[in-house]
């Protein structure tokens, strides 16, 4: 028991740190929302390579970031950043809208 | 308007389509161990839980907190998956035999509890999106903008609501043992899809590893961002590009399903 509790804290401190240590490293790009609509409107990511995109949401009111290739939905609350991953993209061009701002807001990932 | 109307439609169709099928599945059945009241106090339950989770998400300041409701979201989505599963295997093996025993009293409670969890689950995850939505409205919009977009969200629900109808008579025209069938079918497909979504959630969470992704790429053929592919994803769980974690799942579940559904006959026999 004594041994096997440390050596459980441990094994569970280094499943909590392995995620930690992958975001560090992914490449992570920032998009912001404001007045409905999203800047840059065009996000040009590594293609073949995860990559993280994070949302700043500056409206008043909710928006939720959403590509359909790949399914990403990603709700964030006003005054919010939160962030999702893609899975590796082929070369080509991956549109994104606002679901809230459908009008206004959209915009490209570009995979090169 | 037209987006208000679409989006609150959409929202609200797919939750009125599973509590359809449950209320559908639950008459077909044709006994009264689980009861449409079940199904309604689910339904009440559902918007409650649509609430909840809206005021969460606008309270959620950190990526932190937006972990833990994934992570939450991921849950439930599990535990849907999981009754669905174990509803429709149940009264499959003791729909029939059980209806005098003395357990029916208890049967009919962990049933109609299913039930209504599941309607719950359904309506509080659809819901809480388009709660969220109308307070954007509500917030940024005003006048006659605001009167119009309300006025389009509330078409939008009448309209899921006639889609709902529509599907329920059509239905009517099948054979009622053959409708039986399709409603268990359209439920373990549902409870893929839950499950895929929920494997998703925790990828992006990065606590399970995509292992190869993708695996295939079927968007040429039919795009999960297309509205026939939308509804498979939403009720198959049908992805463009699945990666290995997700197809592992997927047909593990149906393995999974397979493997019960046979096990209690063997035994039986």
């Amino acid at each position: 028991m004594s041994f096997t509790r440390p050596a459980g804290i441990a094994l569970m401190l280094a499943m909590l740190g392995a995620p930690l240590a992958a975001r560090a490293e992914m490449p992570t790009f920032q998009i912001v929302a404001e007045n409905g609509r999203f800047t840059p409107e065009t996000v040009t990511v590594p293609a073949n390579t995860r990559f993280r995109i994070e949302v700043t949401n500056r409206n008043a009111g909710p928006e939720e970031f959403e590509t359909s290739n790949p399914l990403k939905e990603l709700v964030v609350a006003p005054g919010v950043t939160r962030s999702t991953v893609f899975p590796p993209l082929q070369p080509g061009s991956y549109p994104f809208f606002g679901e809230f701002h459908k009008d206004t807001a959209k915009g490209q990932i570009v995979a090169k | 308007m037209g987006n208000a109307l679409f989006i609150v439609w959409r929202e609200s169709v797919e939750a009125i389509l599973v509590v359809s099928i449950l209320y559908a599945w639950i008459r077909a059945r044709g006994d009264d161990r689980i009861g449409v009241g079940h199904l309604w106090a689910g339904v009440g339950g559902g918007l409650l839980l649509a609430g909840v989770l809206a005021v969460a998400m606008l309270g959620l300041q950190s990526q932190l907190a937006g972990d833990a409701l994934e992570a939450f979201q991921a849950g439930i989505v599990f535990v849907a998956a999981g009754l669905i599963t174990h509803m429709v295997l149940w009264m499959r093996h003791h729909g029939r035999h059980m209806k005098r025993e003395l357990e029916s009293g208890l049967a009919n409670a962990a049933g109609g509890a299913s039930a209504a969890l599941l309607a719950a689950i359904a309506v509080g995850r659809e819901g809480a999106e388009t709660v969220l939505f109308l307070y954007g409205l509500g917030v940024e919009q005003s006048g006659e903008a605001l009167r119009q977009m309300l006025a389009g969200a509330g078409i939008g629900f009448v309209l899921a609501l006639a889609t709902a109808w529509l599907i329920q008579s059509g239905a009517r025209w099948l054979p009622s043992r053959l409708f039986f069938r399709a409603t268990e079918i359209i439920l373990f497909l549902l409870a893929a899809a839950l499950l895929v979504s929920g494997v998703e959630r925790l990828i992006n969470m990065e606590w399970l590893p995509p292992l190869l992704e993708p695996v295939w790429d079927s968007s040429p053929l039919l795009s999960d961002g297309s509205t026939v592919g939308g509804i498979a994803a939403a009720f198959a769980g049908y992805r463009a590009q699945p990666s290995l974690m997700v197809l592992i799942a997927w047909f593990g579940y149906w393995g999974l399903v397979a493997l019960l559904g046979r096990l209690p006959k063997r035994a039986a026999a």
